[in-house]
């Protein structure tokens, strides 16, 4: 306040706070209190002045001398300006966690005057509201009884303070089954007939213990014969929406904790139509309502085809046109939208067709980081319809280019999500892959392919296979040269077995078609197939082995070098020693694939079309790789057993011709 | 709300003509009304309702006492809340704050709009009585880091402190923010805010059960011509128009 409070000025008055020394006493510490509380009530700005003038210790030892009765009115004072530091801001919480708040606090709750237990239980809340705070330890005795006498309390700001303290502290099982076990949903559920809101605290702590708890959440639906339940079940059509919203929660955390328990489809219908509704509703409770609604339906195809028949897509999609949205709430709507779409078509042309791809795209570019990663998982969900990716919806400039803004985002998980829509937005079958590769959109994703993060290695190799797919040959050629061959090859050899197989596909979808993308495979020292022996040979996981044979056989396809290099690659001329070739094991594999692929490259490598090839059929009659293959003649899948049977047709013509003679 | 049940169920057995409205007369209107049974005690607690959310404390006593009906929450309560209503209506807004603090420190910290429509009924109140330059110091200290905080509160600020720029600050543009209704928004906001920190509903029943009224209306206006209730403070029957 202005020039007539000087004898107010803040340092002024934080030395009068304290205990001895130049601090105030009686009256005059009493006003010092009641001022700098009333100052830092609402207002960041004078929280962290008071914070960094040492406001906070001296308060906390005005409330550690008054042991045993003092002052009420100063009690309360201290009490409360604790509180507000602890609120919103984090240092706040910092500074009254450092001067040991915590258990002066809980002391006074035990005071007789109410209005002394009143104020220390609402600070007490504001405390454990915080993420900073540490758990309450449930798992004492001692402390899980104090728990317990707080919710056996008259007073509604202690019953609401001992919910808030459970909800913040158990998070493990045992946590969970402690509380459980000592009786606590039980008082729990009594407690819910309660003012509005200790009932709404009630909830949310519940839904605390029993989350991804089954055993816990089958104790909760058995208490009182399933009344409880049923009381829950009441709640969710309460008057209230904060009401309604937080016992939905609770529902779909039993459900999701033990699934026998609210599974008629008639619940699960009307939770869907309750959430929707919430979302009409301005302020938290509409923000959180799609939130739950995704928790609800996640991975649920029955749910989907529920929450669509009620029209889900067209109320979600409606918000985008009653003008600005909140961020979180934003963020709950593309998050439903995108779990809607992620199995249906029906949803994913309902959204085309409601024509809010515009507002979709305009979210990419939120200052929000979870409105962009929400946007993206959208438009990645959206794009699994071939449909979609076929009639160019999502091709366009206005849909690429903010995604390729997006790879250079400077969150990693934007970029993890714009990579899953592009590696959907990019197989493209209108061959129009230009537009991804004029915006830059390849040297984006050649940057991110080289990152230290496996997960964003793997994302944009992916996309770039995906990329690759069906592109015609000037597309090709931008690619790999952009890529490079030398990182091709090392992507091959990367440390991770998932971006290996996807460089390994990479490579097929590049020399699929045309036959002259075959010399790319040989091109810098025929660094790639250098690269695909060397994988071979190490046999990593059975995906990689497959796409490398296939990979191979696609290569034996080609003419009489292509087919030399090949049979070099299974049967090096120099021979290691003893080694058998890594095709026999193979052939030997579990994998139905694997070994038709091993198959089909040895079909290839036998095909009659020159002189050669009776000598490949020799080499690989010496390498044991014939024998193996006629122990296969009544292999268990029916594809290897005909290309087996095509293979032996092929060298037995050989070996015929061979007598002939 | 049995009241209104009561009521459209009487609605119910009016039989419109197939294409045109039906006409019912004052007599018969009347006369159907005279058997719909209210109960007194229903009355009263609407009654009682309203003067306790509205924080008529002394009414609300003398009520309890005349009618013998007991009020929903604590009396005691209503008038720490009254004092706070009552000092923003006079234009003590600080007042107004402690009070607030006083009886629940956490309402002002965990609502930002309100806190930010408390100062700035301050700075209203400094420009009101002329003193430009502490007006001037308060917005840059106390309310401009609002400002910063929330894109909406700076326009609300921007639009309080242009109130400086005018000469007659009563008929300028943002004019109306020096006006009586100002501090009675405010104090209705606060009210509200003090109500849901207690558990208690911030809005009385009576206007819910006249707004029911107006809607049948509305609903039945399309089928029948009947005598209306036009003017809710009178509840007048007035004939209806053929």
């Amino acid at each position: 306040m202005p020039a007539s409070a000087t004898a107010n000025r803040p340092e002024e008055l934080v030395e009068r706070l304290g205990v001895g020394g130049a601090a105030a006493e009686g009256e005059a510490l009493l006003k010092a209190l009641r001022e700098v509380k009333n100052q830092i009530i609402g207002n960041k700005t004078k929280k962290l002045l008071y914070l960094h003038l040492g406001a906070v210790p001296r308060i906390v030892s005005v409330l550690a001398s008054a042991e045993g009765g003092g002052d009420a009115a100063l009690i309360v004072q201290a009490a409360a300006a604790i509180g507000s530091f602890a609120c919103g801001v984090e240092d706040g919480v910092r500074a009254v966690l450092d001067a040991d708040a915590v258990p002066q606090l809980t002391r006074i709750l035990s005071y007789p005057d109410e209005k002394v237990v009143d104020a220390g239980a609402r600070s007490l809340r504001m405390i454990f509201q915080s993420k900073l705070t540490p758990k309450y330890d449930v798992l004492q005795e001692k402390n899980m009884k104090f728990l317990l006498s707080l919710l056996y309390r008259e007073n509604e700001n202690v019953t609401e303070l001992a919910a808030s303290i459970i909800a913040h502290s158990c998070e493990r099982h045992e946590e969970q089954k402690a509380l459980c076990d000592a009786g606590v949903l039980q008082r729990l559920v009594k407690l819910l007939g309660g003012p509005l809101n200790q009932r709404d605290a009630c909830l949310e702590s519940i839904e605390a213990i029993v989350r991804n708890n089954s055993e816990v959440a089958q104790k909760f639906a058995c208490i009182d014969n399933g009344k409880a339940l049923s009381s829950l079940i009441e709640l969710i059509q309460d008057r209230y929406p904060r009401t309604r919203l937080l016992a939905c929660i609770c529902l779909i955390a039993i459900r999701h904790a033990s699934p026998c328990y609210v599974q008629e489809m008639q619940i699960k219908t009307k939770l869907i139509l309750i959430l929707i509704e919430l979302l009409e509703e301005p302020g938290k409770a509409g923000d959180e309502a799609p939130f739950a609604l995704t928790n609800l339906i996640m991975d649920e195809e029955e749910l989907h085809k529920q929450a669509i028949s009620i029209n889900a897509v067209e109320k979600l999609c409606n918000f985008f046109y009653k003008g600005p949205i909140e961020a979180r709430r934003l963020q709950g709507i593309l998050l439903a939208l995108a779990e809607l779409c992620s199995k249906l078509e029906k949803c994913r042309s309902q959204l085309i067709s409601l024509q809010v791809l515009n507002f979709i795209v305009d979210a990419l570019k939120h200052d929000c980081t979870d409105v962009r990663t929400a946007a993206c998982s959208c438009i990645r969900n959206i794009s699994r319809s071939l449909k979609n990716l076929s009639a160019g919806h999502l091709s366009s400039e206005t849909v690429v280019v903010p995604l390729v803004q997006l790879l250079h985002d400077e969150s990693s998980s934007v970029q993890v999500a714009a990579l899953g829509a592009i590696c959907n937005v990019a197989v493209n079958f209108a061959t129009r892959k230009s537009v991804f590769i004029q915006c830059g959109g390849v040297s984006q994703l050649v940057q991110l392919a080289k990152s230290m993060d496996s997960t964003l290695r793997l994302k944009s190799v992916w996309a770039l296979r995906n990329l690759m797919f069906l592109a015609d040959r000037k597309d090709k050629e931008c690619v790999l040269m952009e890529l490079t061959v030398s990182n091709l090859a090392s992507l091959i050899c990367d440390s991770e077995h998932p971006i290996q197989e996807q460089a390994l596909t990479l490579v097929s979808n590049l020399i699929d078609g045309c036959g002259d993308t075959f010399e790319h495979a040989f091109a810098e020292d025929s660094a790639i197939i250098n690269a695909l022996t060397r994988i071979l040979h190490s046999a990593s996981s059975p995906g990689v082995c497959m796409q490398g044979m296939f990979l191979l056989a696609n290569i034996a396809a080609g003419n009489e070098f292509h087919k030399e290099v090949v049979l070099n690659c299974l049967v090096p001329p120099q021979p290691n020693g003893n080694n058998p070739s890594f095709i026999i094991k193979f052939l030997q594999s579990k994998e139905n694939l694997l070994r038709v692929a091993s198959v089909w490259c040895i079909v290839n490598l036998t095909y009659r079309d020159g002189l050669c090839s009776s000598t490949r059929v020799a080499r690989l009659r010496d390498a044991g790789i014939i024998s193996q293959i006629k122990t296969m003649v009544n292999d268990p899948c029916l594809d290897c057993k005909l290309r087996v049977r095509m293979a032996l047709e092929q060298c037995m013509d050989f070996e015929n011709s061979e007598h002939v003679h | 709300m049995s009241l209104s049940w009561i009521f459209l169920g009487q609605l119910d057995s009016i039989e419109p003509m197939s294409t045109s409205k039906k006409v019912i007369t004052r007599e018969e209107w009347e006369r159907k009304l005279k058997d719909v049974k209210i109960r007194k005690e229903d009355m009263n607690k609407l009654v009682m309702n309203f003067l306790v959310t509205e924080g008529y404390v002394e009414a609300a006593e003398k009520f309890r006492i005349e009618s013998g009906t007991e009020p929903d929450i604590d009396l005691a309560t209503i008038t720490d809340r009254m004092a706070v209503k009552k000092a923003v209506q006079s234009g003590n807004v600080k007042d107004a704050i402690e009070k607030v603090n006083d009886l629940n420190p956490m309402i002002l910290d965990t609502n930002p709009q309100l806190y930010f429509h408390l100062q700035q009924q301050r700075l209203i109140e400094l420009i009101r009585i002329g003193k430009v330059e502490e007006a001037l110091e308060f917005a840059q200290e106390e309310l401009a880091p609002r400002g910063e905080e929330n894109q909406s509160f700076l326009e609300e600020l921007e639009r309080t402190v242009a109130l400086l720029a005018f000469e007659d600050v009563k008929n300028c543009p943002y004019g109306e923010l020096l006006d009586v209704s100002q501090r009675l928004k405010t104090a209705s906001e606060v009210n509200a805010a003090i109500l849901t920190s207690q558990s208690h509903e911030k809005d009385p029943k009576l206007p819910s059960l006249l707004k029911m009224l107006i809607w049948a209306q509305n609903q039945l206006e399309e089928k029948a011509a009947y005598p209306r209730i036009n003017n809710l403070s009178t509840a007048v029957l007035e004939d209806p128009t053929i």
